[in-house]
């Protein structure tokens, strides 16, 4: 079957400048047929991908800026492949959500959920460097404005925040990307990534430029200490785009260490590969006790979000031989995504019930009158604890094996941050959900257009927690291959040699 | 029918019966709920009393049959399958777990009956047995892992059944935490294990493990231990015990599922099933057996003091499940497994009593508010005195068999085990005290009176419904713990299920009697073919025959002293209090456990908490570490701020129309 990445990829930003040009009252519309196309493309292609065969597959390759060496190649493989669809399915819940829902200034707030959708597939299918950081860039700015013009009371600040210390990240990973280019020994200037990644830069280029990419994903993470302006965006940006934002923007990030960092910079890892072992177990350590201790529900997703980011980290730089660690990394990404997107949607629908306020402690007794609703938040709090039985549970077994096979103590360490998701999942399943009743509180159930979104993602977590397998086996060749140049080098270079 | 289907049908049947109740809760009308959800474990037991024929009728080396449904998490070296084990131990596990649960879903039919939680008891109810079930034939780590978590899981929503009360919530979190610890301890003792076997399932993995480990290697005794932290955290073992105790939060039922047939047996299970590993790593055996010792003697001085009816019997279980854990780790497999199975008998039939008490007190579980029970609850009465009888070893009940050969193995074994021996004998007379103090206290002495009530015929109601830890007026609204209560005496399905078990617990002790009957051992032979101890380990004849009338003169002894204590001279105990001031003090208190564990875990974790959210997050992430970009933040932040956000929309659209230009000349230049 022929699939065409271009129209997946720009249907959303089509519909939503249609949109922007049609009635105010259909716009939200053309927002969600613009997500739901690109569901059913990514469902197709998960049906259609041949997990056996190697390479990129629906490869569509154009020159563009020839100048500059930069083409628009646009590409599927196991890594992205379930990345693409999660991005598709999150975005999908968030349109029908916001649909049924219409925010003040629709047709504006449908653009940038329009663009937002492009500028994040775009990251993941881009396989040209200067495609990745052009969409990695773009993802900003319609963030910037669906937090800066529908946020809660503080959005200038939280706005502003972001931006700044994103756009450090940024700016400093548009300039590796430069300095790839330039200083790879290819024949013409080329931001291709499989030309880079066979013609890699000088060792300690290498540990430089690795340097600048790292930050750039680890503040995108956000990863502890660089996570300074995640509460502020948090606590102020709408639900629905906070949904979308925790679940897939975050795994371009994770994504990007596979996808870039590791192939085109092997000789840095071993020098940094402690330091993002350390910078992983601390984001875990320091999410999970901040995460029991807030008492805003967006808060406690948002630091146990910094947690799992931390066991995403950790996978990634497990590099044991058999690539367990990575392809944990690669699975928990998704099952991540699966969890915070109906997560932050329950919170809306948490805050409804108790006057309003989104904090825990106004909260209490809300399941009473509202099973359905108990019984999704608790599947998805068991997911977010990583319970065995979920897929989450599976990820987080193989990034912790594979850190247990290179690096023992830390796992060991890491292992606590187990225990502590327990601990701040329940706590903020009980406070919100049992005891006495809080004193605003007013439980009641799902009405049909909650559940007509939660009630879908709720259904992906169990049958991916019952069947985790084909993403498992989509993703094996392409992450072995991602982690291949670190883990050996030796065959690498000779894999290398025979290819043309 | 093949042996592996009967084995998915007896693991699918409470499964679908969890699903059903749960997507139909609103729709059956009375007690469809608890006759669907007793239905769905019937079938489960029946297959398994099929797999247990079909499995007899095969020859010694048929008997261990693993059956795979699909590949789960299979990976470059990883071959995590959905496999089940079907073999002796996993049969006998079966029909246990399924056995019993059937008896206390029968109960609950009419025990739950007034509650409005009716549909979600039973669910939760189903699906634990499936997670036990899962857990008992699962054919690899990986499975056995996702068993181990569900039932942790199952037993945190039971016991916080009642989730209005915040004492149940606060139980119930720190089971399910506690259970987590102990997950964490397995899945790292699995990676001990799978570094030197490199695989996950079970039967290959005691094939490789002889190769790749030496025996007391290091890296399997470190495995084996932290099997051991599993297996502690599900059994309550000390030091993970606190969370059983405050287990007794949930409805009455759920702790006889708890402690009888779902639950607290699981980590003996897991070490006779993972015996081959423990044989090789003899260490980590000995750690286990120690730990189970130390666990009947503290459970059971504490089962002397404490006052509150389901707590005497819940300390009772941690002992009895510490003689467990001391067999099996001592190799006595046979044997723990015996006691497994009768205790799951009279501890089940002692909950139902104690429920059927509890209701006739309209709630109140405190031994010092019971008195005189006897007359008003004549088959109440009885049923607790057979369990108590087998709980404290009194021949001919099943518990003095399986007690004793433990004991006797103990002294087989020689060495230090003789040790542990003399130490399990100390517990059966604590054992024998506790039990009928609490049997003294309730149904002897001058009738309550709630006794009185109901023998003029009429049940008992508080006027307003209280939670009974702590005083608190119920949230009455709610609708559970429901408003009406039932006894025994009034219930037919509470009388068949009290009455089943009581007959199992007289002559359970029948398939293992030594030199009789030894058809349990015989059964289990072929999971434990590979060990040698398995067979060598043979008390002497005089052994055994001076160990049957030590046990049973013990247990006559200590009811002899219970009865003195607390029926001929009711200020004696009393004096003893004040006289042995201090242990009564650290019975009491329970040795400190919950105080040390608040200061040495919970409290640091809280203050690291608190300081990363007060100071760390203010100080150093927004503060030194980004001082030069939050210090232009803000600036900036103000500048917008002073303009009035007017000129936010401006400044955004200009960074748009930038971009998009940029945009359009790259797409034109191209």
């Amino acid at each position: 079957m022929t699939i065409h990445l271009s129209i997946l990829l720009f249907w959303p930003l089509l519909l939503s400048l249609l949109g922007a040009f049609a009635p105010r009252a259909v716009a939200p519309l053309f927002a969600l047929v613009g997500a739901l196309i690109p569901l059913a493309y990514a469902v197709l292609m998960i049906v259609d991908y041949e997990p056996a065969a190697r390479g990129l597959q629906y490869l569509t390759d154009d020159a563009w800026i020839d100048e500059l060496g930069i083409r628009y190649t646009l590409g599927v493989d196991g890594l992205n492949l379930w990345l693409v669809a999660l991005t598709a399915l999150a975005f999908a819940a968030s349109a029908l959500w916001i649909a049924l829902r219409p925010p003040v200034r629709a047709k504006l707030y449908a653009l940038h959920f329009g663009i937002a959708e492009t500028a994040v597939l775009g990251a993941f299918l881009a396989q040209d460097l200067a495609l990745f950081v052009l969409f990695f860039d773009l993802m900003l700015v319609p963030f910037y404005f669906l937090l800066g013009q529908w946020g809660g009371p503080e959005r200038v600040q939280a706005a502003l925040k972001m931006v700044v210390y994103t756009l450090v990240g940024s700016l400093l990973m548009l300039a590796g990307a430069v300095a790839v280019a330039v200083l790879s020994p290819t024949a013409e200037l080329t931001f291709s990534l499989a030309e880079l990644r066979a013609n890699l830069t000088g060792e300690s280029t290498q540990k430089l430029l690795f340097a600048a990419f790292a930050l750039a994903f680890l503040i995108k993470m956000p990863a502890f200490p660089v996570h300074g302006w995640m509460p502020d965006a948090y606590r102020n940006m709408p639900l629905p785009v906070l949904a979308v934002f925790s679940g897939v923007v975050s795994k371009v990030a994770a994504y990007g260490f596979l996808k870039i960092a590791l192939p085109l910079f092997p000789a840095a890892v071993e020098d940094w590969q402690l330091i993002l072992l350390l910078i992983g177990l601390c984001s875990i350590l320091y999410g999970s006790i901040q995460a029991f201790t807030q008492t805003n529900t967006r808060l406690i997703l948002g630091y146990s979000s910094v947690a799992q980011l931390g066991f995403i980290v950790l996978g990634i730089f497990a590099l044991d031989e058999s690539a367990n660690g990575a392809q944990g990394a690669l699975l928990q990404s998704i099952n991540h995504g699966l969890v915070v997107v109906p997560a932050f949607l329950i919170v809306a629908l948490l805050a409804a019930r108790s006057g309003g306020s989104e904090d825990i402690r106004d909260m209490g007794g809300i399941a009473f009158r509202a099973p359905l609703l108990a019984s999704l938040f608790l599947i998805v709090t068991l997911a977010t604890l990583a319970m065995p039985g979920s897929a989450n549970f599976v990820s987080e077994f193989l990034i912790l094996l594979g850190v247990f096979q290179s690096k023992l103590v830390i796992a060991l360490v890491a292992s606590t941050g187990v225990v502590l998701a327990s601990v701040y999942a329940l706590r903020l399943y009980i406070r919100s959900m049992h005891n006495r009743t809080g004193v605003a509180v007013t439980s009641f159930e799902l009405s049909l257009r909650d559940a007509v979104v939660l009630v879908p993602l709720v259904l992906c977590i169990v049958a991916f927690a019952l069947y985790p397998q084909r993403a498992l086996d989509a993703g094996e060749p392409a992450v072995r291959s991602a982690v291949a140049p670190v883990t050996q080098p030796a065959e690498q270079a000779a894999a290398a040699e025979v290819t043309p | 029918v093949s042996l592996q289907t009967y084995a998915w049908i007896v693991l699918f049947a409470p499964l679908a019966g969890s699903v059903f109740i749960g997507l139909t809760f609103r729709l059956l009308p009375g007690r469809g709920h608890g006759l669907v959800g007793t239905l769905a474990i019937a079938v489960s037991f029946v297959a398994a009393i099929l797999a247990f024929l079909e499995l007899e009728s095969r020859g010694e080396e048929e008997r261990q049959v693993v059956s795979v449904a699909w590949d789960y998490a299979v990976t470059t070296g990883i071959d995590a399958q959905m496999s089940i084990l079907i073999d002796p131990l996993s049969v006998l596990m079966m029909l246990v777990v399924s056995g019993v649960s059937m008896l206390i879903h029968l109960y609950s039919v009419s025990y739950m009956g007034g509650d409005r939680g009716y549909a979600r008891f039973f669910a939760y109810l189903n699906f634990f047995v499936f997670s036990m079930l899962l857990l008992v034939l699962a054919g690899n780590f990986l499975v056995l892992i996702v068993g181990w978590a569900f039932v942790g899981a199952a037993s945190y929503f039971l016991i916080s059944f009642w989730y209005r009360r915040t004492t149940a919530t606060a139980a119930g979190i720190k089971a399910f935490v506690i259970n987590v610890l102990g997950d964490v301890g397995l899945v790292l003792g699995t990676y001990f294990i799978f570094k030197g076997t490199g695989t996950l399932d079970f039967l290959g993995t005691f094939e490789a493990a002889p190769e790749a480990f030496g025996e007391n290697e290091s890296g399997l005794v470190a495995g084996c231990v932290l099997l051991l932290v599993g297996a502690f955290a599900k059994s309550a073992q000390v030091p993970l015990h606190t969370w059983l105790p405050d287990a007794m939060e949930g409805p009455t039922p759920v702790s006889a599922l708890i402690h009888a047939a779902t639950m607290v047996t699981a980590g003996v299970y897991l070490i006779a099933r993972m015996h081959p590993l423990f044989e090789l790593a003899p260490t980590a055996a000995d750690v286990g057996a120690i730990i189970g010792c130390l666990t009947l003697l503290i459970a059971a001085s504490i089962g002397l003091v404490v006052t509150d009816l389901k707590r005497v019997i819940a300390y009772s279980t941690m002992s009895q499940i510490g003689y467990m854990v001391m067999a099996v780790s001592s190799a006595a497999y046979a044997a723990g497994m015996f006691h497994l199975m009768t205790h799951a008998f009279f501890k089940a039939l002692l909950f139902m009593a104690a429920g059927s008490v509890i209701a006739a007190m309209a709630g109140v579980q405190d031994l010092d508010r019971m008195s005189g029970l006897r007359k008003a609850m004549p088959f109440t009465f009885v049923c607790m005195l057979i369990g108590g009888l087998t709980l404290s070893g009194v021949p001919p009940f099943s518990g003095f068999f399986s007690k004793d050969e433990i004991i006797s193995l103990m002294f087989a074994r020689e060495d230090w085990h003789i040790v542990l021996g003399v130490l399990g004998y100390v517990g059966s007379l604590l054992t024998a005290i506790y039990t009928f103090r609490m049997i003294f206290r309730a149904f002897w002495g001058e009738p309550s009176p709630e006794a009185r009530e109901l023998e003029g015929g009429h049940l008992f109601h508080a006027e307003q419904p209280t939670n009974p830890a702590t005083g608190e007026v119920e949230d009455t609204d709610v609708g559970f713990p429901g408003p009406e209560h039932h006894i025994a005496e009034r219930e037919l399905s509470m009388k068949i299920a009290m009455g089943s078990l009581a007959v199992l617990a007289v002559v359970g002790g029948i398939v293992q009697v030594p030199r009789l009957n030894e058809s349990l051992h015989k059964f289990l032979e072929p999971t434990f073919a590979g060990s040698h101890l398995y067979e060598e380990l043979e008390p002497s004849g005089t052994l055994i025959w001076v160990g049957l009338v030590i046990g049973a003169l013990i247990a006559a002894g200590g009811i002899f002293i219970a009865y003195t204590l607390w029926v001929r001279k009711p200020a004696a105990p009393r004096a003893l209090q004040e006289r042995f001031a201090f242990l009564h003090r650290l019975f009491g208190r329970k040795w400190y456990f919950d105080e040390a564990i608040d200061l040495l875990v919970t409290r640091p974790w809280g203050w690291s908490g608190r300081f990363a959210a007060n100071t760390f997050e203010r100080v150093v992430v927004n503060g030194a570490l980004v001082g030069g970009a939050s210090g232009a933040v803000r600036a900036a932040s103000a500048a917008v701020r002073g303009g009035q956000s007017g000129y936010l929309r401006y400044y955004a659209a200009l960074l748009l129309v930038g971009i998009t230009g940029l945009g359009a000349y790259f797409l034109i230049s191209a």
